[in-house]
């Protein structure tokens, strides 16, 4: 495929004007250079303001095609008035992507100069992200282009968000939660680059395993597109979709009984399944399945083994697992036999296998190696409830080391219930590759999010 | 008639909807099966239509400005014979002189009667976002009440047609129940597909109603077609 060189700017600038850059701390122009030098982005990076000499000890310039260098991005966050003025500065400098921070464009109704923007852009042969946007992170490079929080952690999630505040917002939270990023996208208007070239290019970045879109809506008459497109992305890397807004549409075709009928959602979700996107409905949802995406293997077939050390979580996750087409395996003679052997007499080698109350971290160990070793399992889920005998510290460590062992040849996801010890086990897990959840249904919906995608993956497509 | 023929002659005629006949004479230009039905002139010649169709069969007023023919006493069904036929024929065309006085009369659609069976729903439009989608439900309280409806976005497959049978919260209804034999869902997907096509294949078409279909063990027939267009 043919890579737009606009967007490969995009993700991958050699250099990078920012128009508008302040001296001012607390200003965005200042926060984004700021963001930019500090994440450590290892291209050439030039302030651009016709009032400084100097910003954060970069020389700055007037304008960018004063610049004595080629410059790939521009980043704009100059007051709208001046946005179009800029624009044509950087298209005859040979800018090739515009990343235009500024606001007061379409989304307030002026959709004339977001017209013009894009004409300017076009003329020139310059790609545009946004307007209206928090800017775009690359963290492969340790570019963040951003003004939102600076010390993303890196790894192999996408997030393209067509919500500003939520996007930086949520920026913040990956850093707490320990969600390894390699792309955060901010959409805004989508008056040219759009949500479906993001995510294509990201299709095939090797640094990125899962993409994660929050979207609002696709603009009229792109929606085709949008299946197409993303049929073939969904072959190559899981895309999850969290969809805003599903209240009905007016009455715009209700002349139609159909038209009464088909609320806006509707096809927006006919459009997911007809593209292969999986569907998240709450934010949770979504990254508790990237976090499965980014670190587990494609299973090697759907039967699935749940080891715990308690009846209550492992009946709850039994629940889950009906609920999400989750298929559990009735272990056969030979095998029940083997997990007999790593449990007190009292256990239970059916699935769940329940290691009782009684378990340590030598009966996880074992069931787990059994679990690894058996042809008949290809999915494994390990529930945990607080013991006073067994710390879940030391048991992040045995599952770590063994799941180590074993190579990662199976998909595992952990579901812990108790303390503060027990936060700390599960941010062992997460950091190790281990996706840990609290509590046994979110652990089993994560695992269930991978096992649709598998069939997706495992059925012919003519 | 050609598929472009009918939308072409209603939009030079300025009508927005197609008559009852053309509605289902477009939908069967492109695969779906339909309840037989011809275009009768007069009373006689609606005769002469039902004795060629066959008996039992339903008689309806055919006008551009009439668009809720029951309520001018526009239609009568359940006619088994040619005398009943004649009778019903000119008691229409009284109902309507009386009630729509003004309305232009196109003729009288003589329909063969489709005996019992499943009722559903097939739809399309063009969405503002997505294009021509299609939309598949169970007749009755299933789609006026429940909304238990399912969508895609054009073009479609068989596979996906079957599966928008399948998605449908109702679906069970669609195998069989209380000793019933499962419907045709080959006929079925067809006429989805069509509907698909046809909104694909005609710009000018803004929407379609197929209300009722009538799905049977080995057939599935189209009993009412509703195609709206958009004007330029």
């Amino acid at each position: 495929m043919v890579v737009d060189e606009g967007v490969r700017a995009l993700f991958n600038p050699r250099s990078i004007a920012v128009i508008g850059a302040s001296r001012h701390p607390g200003k965005i122009g200042y926060m984004i250079l700021k963001n930019i030098l500090d994440y450590g982005y290892k291209g050439r990076v030039y302030p651009v303001n016709p009032k400084a000499d100097e910003i954060l000890g970069l020389k700055a310039y007037k304008r960018v095609s004063e610049i004595p260098d080629e410059v790939d991005m521009a980043v704009i966050v100059v007051p709208e008035k001046y946005v179009l003025e800029v624009a044509e500065d950087a298209g005859r400098k040979g800018v090739k992507v515009l990343v235009v921070i500024t606001s007061g464009f379409a989304e307030v109704g002026n959709v004339e100069a977001e017209e013009k923007l894009v004409e300017i852009a076009r003329k020139y042969g310059m790609r545009v992200l946004g307007p209206n946007i928090f800017g775009i992170a690359y963290t492969p490079i340790n570019l963040n282009a951003t003004f939102g929080p600076r010390d993303l952690l890196k790894g192999p999630i996408a997030f393209i968000s067509q919500s500003g505040a939520l996007g930086i917002a949520l920026m913040g939270w990956t850093i707490m939660e320990e969600i390894g990023v390699s792309a955060i996208v901010s959409m805004g208007n989508m008056s040219d680059i759009d949500v479906v070239d993001a995510a294509e290019y990201l299709a095939d970045d090797p640094n990125t395993k899962v993409i994660t879109i929050y979207l609002e809506g696709l603009k009229p008459g792109t929606g085709r597109r949008f299946v197409e497109k993303m049929r073939s992305i969904t072959r190559r890397k899981p895309v999850i979709v969290i969809k805003a807004g599903r209240s009905r549409r007016g009455a715009m075709a209700a002349a139609s009984h159909t038209g009464s009928l088909a609320g806006s959602d509707q096809l927006y979700s006919a459009a997911f399944k007809q593209s292969g996107v999986l569907r998240a409905y709450t934010t949770d949802d979504m990254f508790d399945w990237a976090r499965v995406f980014a670190t587990q293997p494609l299973p090697g077939g759907e039967e699935t083994i749940i080891i715990t050390n308690g009846g209550g979580v492992g009946v709850l996750a039994t629940d889950t697992a009906e609920e999400h087409s989750v298929k559990l395996l009735d272990p056969s003679p030979g095998l029940k036999e083997k997990f007999r052997e790593t449990m007190p007499w009292f256990g239970s080698p059916k699935n769940p296998v329940d290691l009782t109350g009684q378990a340590v971290e030598e009966n996880y160990a074992k069931a787990l190696e059994v679990a690894f070793e058996s042809d008949e399992i290809h999915n494994i889920v390990i529930l945990y409830c607080r013991t006073a005998i067994l710390d879940p510290r030391s048991l992040a460590d045995t599952i770590v080391e063994v799941v180590k062992k074993y190579g990662n040849s199976k998909p595992v996801v952990v579901g812990m219930v108790g303390g503060i010890d027990t936060y700390e086990a599960m941010r062992k897990l997460n950091q190790n590759g281990i996706p840990a959840y609290f509590g046994a249904e979110r652990a089993v919906a994560a695992l269930a999010a991978l096992i649709k995608y598998y069939r997706y993956i495992s059925k012919k497509h003519g | 008639m050609d598929p472009r023929e009918i939308v072409g002659k209603a939009l030079e005629e300025g009508r927005r909807k197609l008559l009852e006949h053309e509605a289902l004479e477009i939908v069967k230009a492109y695969g779906a099966p339909i309840a037989e039905a011809k275009l009768a002139k007069d009373p006689e010649e609606a005769v002469k239509i039902a004795d060629e169709i066959g008996y039992p069969v339903v008689l309806k007023i055919v006008s551009p400005d009439i668009s809720h023919k029951s309520d001018v006493g526009g239609v009568i069904v359940g006619l088994k014979n040619h005398s009943q036929v004649l009778e019903a024929a000119k008691k229409i065309f009284e109902n309507v002189r009386r009630n729509a006085p003004k309305a232009r009369i196109t003729g009288l659609l003589v329909q063969k009667m489709a005996p019992p069976g499943l009722e559903v729903i097939v739809g399309g439009l063009r969405d503002n976002v997505f294009g021509p989608v299609v939309m598949f439900g169970l007749g009755g309280i299933f789609v006026e009440v429940l909304k238990d409806v399912s969508f895609r976005i054009a073009p479609i497959t068989e596979e996906d047609a079957y599966e928008m049978m399948k998605e449908i919260k109702s679906a069970k209804l669609l195998e069989g129940y209380r000793g019933q034999p499962p419907v045709d869902k080959k006929s079925l997907a067809k006429i989805i597909i069509a509907v698909a096509k046809l909104l694909e294949e005609n710009e000018e078409v803004e929407s379609i109603d197929l209300n009722p279909i009538i799905a049977y063990p080995d057939s599935a027939v189209v009993v009412d077609a509703r195609v709206i267009l958009r004007l330029k």
